[in-house]
């Protein structure tokens, strides 16, 4: 009776969302599943920062060319998307290497998001200065 | 001396975490409350006012994930299901996804128009 009171969460744990995470491996620290959720809310805070620059362009009017404060401000909400698609990703990443205790993911989508802020960043000076 | 039951604070800086989203998406959506109107009439209103919605919920999460928090540090077990809100996490992704789908879409829009 008492083995199987310990062994059922197991069984549940093994048909957990999402299964790619939890079919596998031991469960971690609960500290490290925190401080993991912890990041993820990160990403998702950084992506609706994004989103809310990106719309702010277009809302304020900055004073550049038209076209290149459309493409500044669509810039923007695509570094939100990537970023709010990182925050997923490298959640669900990072969950699977602790349960096998592997090395931590990095990288994901944060090269693709440096270079739209970078090219964010080209257009604004180049937008100022013409 | 009695040491902490949580000596990292584990439970508290997770539920703060989730109550900075709350409260980002809470002033965003009141920010667009002053200004969607303008762009898209009575659609405005609703979309700001989904937008606290959003944030109502997440500040309840807040609530939730410290309780739960809590719970997991005094009993340590891992296995806990709670020790992960995947499902909860999951919404949370998809609704920023649509939020930030939708502000290309207006943004396109508003650019074309």
């Amino acid at each position: 009776m008492v083995e199987e009171e310990d062994d059922a969460p197991m069984a549940e744990d093994r048909g957990r969302f999402p299964r790619s995470v939890f079919e596998e491996g031991e469960d971690p620290d609960p500290r490290f599943s925190l401080a993991n959720e912890r990041t993820f809310l990160a990403w998702i805070r950084t992506g609706l920062a994004f989103v809310a620059a990106g719309l702010a362009v277009e809302a304020l009017q900055l004073p550049v060319t038209e076209w290149l404060r459309v493409t500044i401000s669509v810039l923007l909400v695509l570094a939100g998307i990537a970023a709010t698609a990182q925050a997923w990703l490298s959640w669900v990443r990072t969950e699977r290497a602790m349960r096998h205790l592997a090395p931590l993911p990095s990288s994901g989508l944060k090269l693709p998001i440096a270079v739209l802020l970078g090219l964010v960043a080209l257009a604004v000076v180049v937008g100022l200065l013409l | 001396m009695t040491s902490p039951a949580d000596p990292g604070l584990q439970a508290e800086r997770t539920s703060l975490a989730w109550r900075r989203t709350a409260l980002s998406v809470a002033v965003g959506s009141l920010i667009g409350l002053r200004v969607l109107p303008q762009q898209l009439g009575p659609t405005g209103y609703a979309v700001a006012g989904l937008g606290l919605v959003w944030s109502a919920d997440l500040a309840l999460t807040a609530r939730r994930r410290y309780r739960d928090g809590r719970r997991l540090l005094r009993t340590g077990d891992g296995r806990d299901p709670r020790a992960v809100a995947a499902p909860t996490l999951a919404r949370t992704a998809a609704t920023a996804g649509v939020v930030a789908v939708s502000a290309l879409v207006l943004v396109l829009v508003i650019a074309l128009r």
